[in-house]
């Protein structure tokens, strides 16, 4: 697996946001989300750019790894701030390309969108760049808990993303064996004209889904062995609990809240 | 054709976290015509190597060079469709790869990505499927109503009927019944024997490497732990333990043998009768015989 793209990979590690309550790293990000899009002035933004950073430091993933994961998300930012560059017209004129004026208020704004960009996928990558999957779903199926009184499937619905999240990477080597075989049968994945490469993928696809109805099928009979029956009455082996940490992380955020709010204009 | 490998290193997911080297410095060199059995513990490093053949993956450094080709980080061979044609693979489990509507299709796959005409196709097909044990009434099925062992020849033929130099067999028995196991190496060494070709066995069995191979290179952690010929090789029990690895059953039996009776029967890959011969000869106190 030669891909770069980080967003949805899981890097072990022993820092101390690794060890927070997954609730806790979630519930965070979901008002770090919120509180983006209050940043108004350079203050604001640098505690928040500081917040951020401080995190991704505190990780001790290498950085050269982050940088590189995030590169086709680089592009979509840089993408934003050229188009805010060209469409924004306020403040004085700094200076013409061909037709198009650029103004003072399109280079601050696109500044600050792109930044509001960086700090989004920034921060969500490091939720999950340091929590498994299974940690994220038993933080959800946690916090969806209240929603049981509606009659909504929680447990179900957390059961179904911790197995397809568990089956990404195994769809993936499949993947990986399966077109390696069937490039030494002489097809080709990366070369030729679009609708040959199209026509490659039906006998990729085709074996993949064979493999995974199997495996779904092979599941439910081991799930059904070993007296599966759903959630009611079932407890966990890793119940997820509130430390000192995640109470000590709760308050630095909300200093950081605060911070945000007083330099805000 | 000639295989050689040289200062081969290979390394998974370079420059991340999960960085791992898969081949560590390794150089070999197979002539052509010889049957090379490759032989390691799980994760040994025995599935990358085979995957440098055709080039599926290229050295991290050093070169591999296969026939006419040559493979390193920089250089990949313009014309790789004419090395896959040339390399057969048969993967782990190949009758995942089975994709087609009907056995015949399938098989044909293979050649018809490397322009073989339809006719001559036709014609390979109905000389390889009694080869792999299969009969002419199954052309028209699909090949997903087969049974396992029936799909795992559809798949073995769909490879052979690229008529390759080389054959590479990655473990190409494993979860067959007995006599399937027996049959389909017996089918890849009567070929080999018959066309001249290059056959690399990837296995875990020390019988088979025992009674096809003429040369056994053990890899340990991606490295090369031992090379030579299987009589050579195969008596190193203790080498062999090292690396969690067994000693055929024949040898094993020599040895025992010997520990009871004080009397050495040295193994040369003699047959099962010879050795019955030798053993009646210590028996009866005659081992001049």
């Amino acid at each position: 697996m030669s891909n770069s793209f980080i967003i949805g990979q899981y890097v072990p590690g022993s820092s101390i946001v690794h060890r927070l309550d997954p609730r806790t790293k979630m519930t965070i990000i979901f008002f770090f989300v919120i509180i983006v899009f209050l940043a108004n002035s350079v203050g604001s933004y640098g505690v928040l750019i500081v917040f951020a950073l401080l995190s991704m430091f505190i990780t001790r993933i290498p950085i050269h790894y982050i940088v590189k994961g995030l590169t086709p998300v680089w592009f979509l930012i840089i993408f934003t701030f050229i188009l805010h560059l060209f469409v924004t017209r306020e403040g004085t004129v700094l200076f013409e390309i061909y037709t198009f004026k650029v103004y003072s208020g399109g280079v601050i704004q696109g500044f600050a969108i792109a930044m509001r960009f960086f700090l989004l996928i920034l921060v969500t990558s490091l939720l999950t760049l340091t929590t498994t999957p299974i940690e994220i779903t038993d933080a959800i199926e946690d916090m969806l808990e209240p929603l049981k009184k509606i009659k909504f499937p929680v447990h179900e619905l957390a059961l179904m993303m911790s197995i397809s999240l568990r089956f990404i990477p195994t769809l993936m080597q499949e993947t990986e064996k399966i077109s390696k075989a069937q490039a030494s049968r002489g097809v080709d994945f990366k070369t030729g004209p679009i609708k040959e490469r199209a026509k490659a993928i039906v006998p990729l696809l085709v074996p993949l889904f064979v493999s995974a109805f199997k495996r779904a099928e092979d599941l439910a009979m081991a799930m059904e062995a070993r007296g599966y029956h759903g959630g009611e009455g079932r407890t966990k082996l890793r119940a997820l609990k509130i430390e000192k940490r995640d109470i000590f992380v709760y308050i630095l955020f909300a200093i950081v809240i605060a911070l945000l709010l007083y330099t805000r204009n | 054709m000639d295989i050689t490998f040289k200062n081969v290193n290979y390394i998974y997911q370079q420059n991340s976290p999960f960085a791992h080297k898969a081949i560590d410095d390794l150089s070999f060199h197979i002539p052509s015509g010889s049957f090379v059995a490759i032989i390691g513990h799980t994760g040994s490093g025995k599935s990358t190597l085979i995957q440098h053949l055709n080039g599926l993956v290229v050295p991290s450094e050093g070169e591999v060079r296969v026939g006419d080709f040559l493979l390193t980080k920089d250089k990949k061979p313009k014309n790789m469709k004419e090395l896959r044609s040339r390399i057969g693979v048969v993967f782990q489990y190949p009758e995942h790869q089975l994709f087609e509507e009907t056995v015949e299709k399938d098989i044909a796959f293979g050649p018809t990505n490397f322009h073989v005409d339809a006719e001559e196709i036709k014609r390979r097909i109905h000389e390889i499927v009694p080869l792999v044990g299969l009969s002419s009434d199954f052309l028209k099925r699909s090949p997903f109503d087969l049974s396992g062992g029936q799909m795992r020849r559809v798949a073995i033929a769909g490879v052979l009927a690229v008529r390759p130099d080389v054959l590479v067999l990655d473990e190409p028995t494993a979860g067959l019944d007995p006599r399937g196991q027996k049959e389909i190496m017996h089918m890849f060494y009567s070929m080999h024997k018959q066309q001249n070709l290059t056959t690399i066995l990837v296995t875990h069995s020390m019988e088979d490497a025992l009674k096809y191979a003429d040369h056994v290179i053990i890899l340990n952690k991606g490295t090369k732990y031992m090379e030579g010929r299987p009589e050579e090789v195969f008596i190193q029990k203790e080498a062999l333990h090292r690396v969690q690895l067994d000693v055929p059953e024949v040898i094993q039996f020599l040895d025992q043998f010997e520990k009871k009776f004080n009397q050495p029967i040295p193994f040369m890959r003699q047959s099962i009768v010879d050795i019955a011969k030798s053993i009646r000869n210590v028996v009866k106190g005659d081992a001049s015989k």
